[in-house]
């Protein structure tokens, strides 16, 4: 059968023209084997050998053997009845080269569906296989999938590792919905649904997935090309998985918002911290405005007072009873005015600690009435102080404050009332007494006041001694109360301890050490009615740069009995005291002058005249006469204003003191 | 999971691969014959998965609803065949092998008869020629038609803690330049697998001799 052979080979030919790499055709019935010369070369046969029929084993020969079985059994089934043949195979050329084939194949069947030949064409796919390789590694590598949808149809291409990201099996091709269906938001389709939607305007997109095999909640973005093709568009792009981009994004994100927050709070703390400071100065000039008007002020109520009291004094009442009463009614105007300086110097805290024995029982007692005005009914005060207190040594005035402050400060803690208790016993801490943390051993009067109130965390309680800390409103506490309570009690040479649980109540304690009984008793009772007169042979030096004053109080000494020399600054009785010849028992001046204050002067006096007494007067005492707010040891006050009968016994007191 | 040593081996894969290509050849000789034009019918892939994964794989790739041929055959290794196509397809598939003759009505009507039909000739061809090749006979029950999700399909017990295995098949169709996109299913339990594995070792050894 010439024709056919002619027919057979004009058909390799054709196909080699197209571009095979070889041809075969497989003579079934015949069992016998034809290729074209590139076959042949590939296969390394030698053409002069022949090209045609060949023993159809050698079909295999240059078959890569990893390879051979498979395509033996791709054979067997097309000998067996299969039509189609499609196998892609390595062979190795008589080179030594590895190269990739892509055998495509049919078989032709006689009149009796048997099949008779089988021809196909082999096709160089190496370059391919290469790219497909680079391309796979590219995407399992970079975690990136692939896809193409065509416009219109109702599945995607999709690659191993676009299933893999979505946690889909993998597969060549997906359907849409399937595709779409992994979406936690389907606002924007992954890929879009055919027939229903107009071309995206960009493939740039973040998706949220829950992946489709283990549920996982993945951000996935998509990038890619629209590429348009006539009426219709293509889209190719990529997948990729952004979970950690986007969580990394959300932490950075949530640390800005607690960072503003921080800002926040820190910039609120400023602004409080400010506030308390602008409150601070504004006490701090309230203090210095107090300061001063009270300097001056007392001395004209010295002059207005004593003067009155010398008019009383000398006034007949008989003779104008009227005269007496109005006298009188004028004489309390201005103790009141006094008492209120004295209240105004309290208020700016520039009062000088005169510490004196204080019966702890007596001062409390003595409080009731000003303490039960003070709290409110809707809370129940107890005030118990034990039998057989110990004596303390304190500034009474002072301890009342404190007292009055922390029973203030448990009002305020008890909006809704409850019970205020303030009690006060004897306390021996140490070894042989009760440890009390941070209270050192000894014998103290424990003063404690306990309310029912709303108390305080261990935050607030570490803080509630701080100058300016508050937990009241702005403008309502000072921030001070506590400080200057603690303040007091270590300049009185104490302990306070606080207690305190939220919602239960707070319970302040304070320890002062118990006073001795050894010593002379110091009773100044500065109100001592009966006048004593003083001698002539006692010499008092009165300084005092404000003359009213000053011819006030030499009048009042002229007139207990005393001689009286007189100077209005410290210069001038420096000079005089040179001059003069009898000594001078004491020296009686003002605190606060023009170029020498009151000690400055005391203390050259004392070099001129060792065994001088020094009596200060003061309106307002600052610095001058204190150390640590306290009137320093040896050293004498009385304040002004004062009357003819204080002053009396106070120059009395002290020149009759034995030193 | 899938039992270890059920899996397929490569060669035993494509061996049964190829096997089920004769069978489709078969029956795109007989679907040619029968309605006398161009039918091409090939398989490019095979899996042997759990009911459940098959009743997914499905889902996940076709989006309707499944319409399916089934014909249970007993033999050396029992089981049961489903020829299986997207709901959406048949229509154009029963318009394919009835020529476009017929109105859309009428389609409708002989629907069921010719996807049966249609079934019945694939089916048969397929595991037929497994049998021929793997030197066993098989008989085949009356073909039933099925309409429902992937799960129903593979009859998936969510109750059940067993889970059957499927020799799970890509089928391509081409008919009147119509591409359609199919799958045969094989559902065996596994004694028939082994069966069917021994048998398709022979056939590899008779095949591929000393190159194994």
């Amino acid at each position: 059968m010439p024709d056919a052979a002619a027919e057979a080979e004009r058909l390799l030919a054709m196909l080699a023209a197209a571009g095979a790499s070889g041809t075969w055709d497989w003579d079934i019935v015949a069992d016998r084997l034809r290729v074209d010369q590139r076959f042949a070369e590939l296969y390394g046969f030698d053409p002069a050998a022949g090209l045609a029929d060949l023993p159809t084993a050698r079909f295999f020969a240059a078959i890569h053997p990893d390879d051979r079985p498979r395509i033996r059994i791709a054979v067997a089934a097309i000998l067996a009845g299969a039509e189609l043949f499609s196998k892609e195979f390595r062979i190795v050329t008589p080179a030594g080269t590895t190269l990739w084939m892509h055998a495509r194949g049919q078989s032709h069947l006689d009149a009796m569906d048997e099949p008779v030949r089988f021809t196909g064409l082999l096709v160089d796919v190496t370059e391919r296989k290469r790219a497909e390789e680079r391309l796979r590694i590219a995407q399992s590598a970079g975690g990136v999938g692939s896809f193409e949808y065509s416009d219109g149809f109702a599945t995607a291409t999709v690659s191993e590792e676009f299933c893999r990201l979505l946690g889909l099996h993998p597969a060549q091709a997906l359907p849409v919905r399937t595709i779409n269906g992994v979406l936690s938001d389907s606002a924007v389709p992954l890929i879009p649904e055919p027939d229903r939607e107009p071309p995206p305007e960009t493939l740039d997109h973040v998706f949220r997935v829950r992946r489709a095999d283990d549920g996982g909640e993945r951000w996935i973005a998509r990038c890619g090309e629209i590429l348009r093709e006539g009426s219709g568009y293509r889209l190719v792009g990529v997948i990729y998985d952004v979970t950690r981009a986007k969580e990394q994004e959300a932490r950075l994100r949530e640390l800005n918002e607690t960072l503003e927050m921080r800002v926040a709070s820190v910039i609120a703390e400023r602004q409080e911290a400010e506030e308390a400071l602008r409150q601070a100065q504004k006490m701090e000039a309230v203090g210095q405005l107090t300061g001063g008007i009270a300097h001056d002020f007392n001395n004209l109520l010295t002059i207005i007072i004593g003067n009155i009291d010398t008019v009383l004094r000398r006034f007949d009442p008989a003779t104008d009873p009227r005269a007496r009463r109005a006298l009188e009614n004028a004489l309390k105007g201005a103790d009141r005015a006094a008492s209120l300086t004295q209240r105004l110097l309290a208020f700016s805290r520039r009062q000088p600690l005169a510490p004196k024995r204080i019966e702890v029982d007596r001062l409390l007692s003595g409080m009731s009435d000003l303490l039960t005005r003070s709290i409110p009914e809707a809370i129940a005060i107890q005030i118990a102080p034990a039998a057989d207190l110990w004596s303390i040594e304190a500034d009474p005035h002072q301890l009342e404050n404190v007292i009055l402050n922390l029973a203030v400060n448990a009002r305020d803690a008890m909006p809704d009332g409850g019970s205020l208790t303030i009690a006060a016993r004897n306390v021996t801490v140490g070894t042989e007494g009760e440890p009390i943390a941070g209270v050192p051993g000894g014998a103290y009067v424990m003063i404690q006041v306990t309310d029912s109130g709303i108390g305080m965390t261990a935050d607030t309680i570490a803080k509630v001694f701080d100058p300016f800390f508050t937990t009241k409103e702005v403008g309502k506490g000072t921030g001070l109360g506590l400080s200057m309570v603690y303040g007091f009690v270590k300049q009185s040479g104490g302990h306070i301890d606080i207690d305190s649980t939220p919602g239960q109540g707070t319970c302040v304690s304070i320890f002062l050490q118990r006073q001795f009984d050894s010593g002379a008793e110091r009773h100044e009772d500065i109100e001592a009615p009966a006048a004593q007169p003083g001698k002539f042979s006692e010499t008092i030096l009165v300084v005092e740069d404000d003359d009213d004053v000053r011819a006030y109080t030499v009048g009042i000494l002229r007139e207990l009995g005393y001689r009286v020399v007189e100077a209005h600054d410290g210069a001038a009785a420096l000079r005089l005291l040179e001059r003069q010849e009898t000594s001078i028992s004491l020296l009686l001046t003002d605190v606060v002058m023009p170029q020498m204050s009151g000690q400055d002067l005391a203390v050259r006096v004392g070099a001129m005249q060792g065994d001088i007494r020094v009596l200060y007067a003061s309106g307002y005492t600052r610095e001058a006469i204190m150390r640590d707010g306290r009137l320093e040891p040896g050293v004498d006050l009385i304040s002004k204003p004062f009357t003819y009968h204080t002053l009396a016994a106070k120059v009395r007191d002290l020149l009759d003191r034995v030193q | 999971m899938m039992p270890e040593g059920v899996a397929l081996g490569d060669l035993e894969r494509d061996a049964l691969t190829e096997i089920v290509n004769i069978g489709v050849s078969r029956a795109a000789s007989n679907l040619r014959k029968m309605i006398g034009d161009h039918v091409i019918l090939s398989v490019p892939s095979i899996d042997v998965v759990s009911q459940r994964r098959a009743a997914r794989l499905i889902t996940e790739r076709e989006a309707t609803d499944l319409i399916a041929v089934r014909q249970d055959f007993t033999g050396p290794f029992c089981g049961r065949a489903l020829l299986i196509f997207p709901e959406a397809n048949s229509l154009q598939l029963v318009r394919a092998v009835t020529q476009g003759e017929l109105s859309p009505e009428e389609v409708i009507e002989i629907e069921r008869e010719a996807l049966v039909e249609t079934g019945n000739v694939i089916l048969n061809s397929c595991l037929a020629t497994m049998a021929n090749l793997l030197k066993s006979s098989l008989s085949m029950t009356i073909p039933e038609l099925l309409r429902g999700s992937g799960a129903m399909l593979f009859e998936v017990d969510e109750t059940s803690p067993s889970d059957g295995l499927v020799l799970f098949l890509y089928i391509d169709f081409a008919v009147r330049r119509l591409d359609i996109r199919g799958y045969i299913a094989m559902i065996m339990d596994l004694p028939a697998l082994e069966t069917l594995r021994a048998l398709l070792d022979d056939f590899i050894a008779r095949v591929v001799g000393d190159d194994a």
